[in-house]
């Protein structure tokens, strides 16, 4: 168990929502991540993995697939990341899967969530990637991984409707550095 | 900066990725059979071609994978992108001009003539 968990940036504490210039800034510092890795070419592996997650592993590049309980993005072709999996659910992976053809891993700790949302994050966001945005973030259900100046981070579009959101998984240690800088540019964004 | 096609994410821009130096060196079946020369010229001695080379590059910060590119160091332009593991694409004409149109013997083409042990 561990003890004395904080949230990473100081002015989002306790569900706080900060809003600059139309974006909306939250933190989601405690979601349960769970790493998976397996070979996309073992049936068995992936067929128990689809059935404890009850939805099948993504096998298209940049997407995420979700149900009524956990979000499964696609990482790389042989690896995903779950997304809101209680610790029921590690156990049952690992149980099942976390053999020595396959990996299964808890990453709760590693990354937080910054969520963003307004009708110019696109913008906000074009100020600080490397990505094209329109390209790479166009659809519904899809994700990157990408750098944030020179911090790895994982967006993932949440919704696409009038008001699009963005989640950045990024570095706990890298949380306040990329907060500071959406809060600064979001201060002109009407170029 | 330029951007370079990976097979699993796309096009994205070459600061995603980092290069692994040249492709397709296969490690020797024997090396305590090798000397010492052998054994550094494995480990050490890699062309710097100015013109068409093969590389490897990984996407370390996207998908993690590891591909091979052909890719023209003095114009950047990255005439093929293919799986690790399949043979090096059959591509001429390794001394191609260079855009300021240097001359092919000059300081920075020298690597050109470099020949492998």
């Amino acid at each position: 168990m561990i003890l004395n968990r904080e949230n990473t940036i100081d002015s989002l504490k306790n569900n706080r929502i900060e809003e600059r210039n139309g974006i909306k800034f939250q933190e989601f510092p405690f979601v349960n991540k769970i790493n998976i890795r397996i070979d996309p070419e073992d049936k068995n592996q992936m067929s128990i993995c689809g059935k404890i997650l009850d939805t099948i592993l993504p096998l298209i590049p940049n997407t995420y697939v979700e149900n009524h309980s956990v979000k499964i993005v696609w990482l790389s072709p042989n690896e995903w990341l779950v997304i809101n999996g209680n610790d029921d659910l590690f156990n049952k992976l690992q149980n099942k899967i976390g053999d020595n053809d396959a990996s299964v891993t808890d990453v709760t700790e590693n990354r937080t969530v910054i969520r963003i949302s307004g009708k110019k994050i696109f913008k906000l966001l074009s100020k600080f990637l490397v990505l094209d945005l329109e390209k790479s973030l166009k659809d519904q259900s899809s994700s990157a991984q990408t750098l944030f100046v020179k911090v790895p981070v994982l967006l993932l579009k949440i919704s696409n409707n009038q008001t699009p959101e963005i989640d950045i998984f990024a570095n706990r240690s890298h949380a306040n550095f990329i907060y500071n800088l959406l809060k600064d540019g979001s201060k002109n964004l009407d170029f | 900066m330029f951007l370079i096609n990976c097979p699993y994410c796309g096009e994205r821009d070459q600061a995603e990725f980092s290069c692994g130096g040249e492709a397709h060196i296969t490690r020797p079946k024997n090396p305590p059979e090798l000397t010492d020369d052998q054994w550094a010229d494995y480990l050490f001695m890699r062309k710097n071609i100015k013109g068409i080379q093969f590389e490897r590059w990984n996407h370390s910060n996207g998908c993690r994978r590891w591909f091979n590119v052909v890719r023209n160091t003095s114009t950047d332009e990255i005439i093929k992108v293919y799986n690790i593991g399949e043979s090096p694409p059959n591509i001429n004409g390794n001394n191609p001009s260079t855009p300021s149109g240097e001359p092919i013997i000059g300081s920075g083409n020298i690597s050109t003539t470099f020949e492998k042990k």
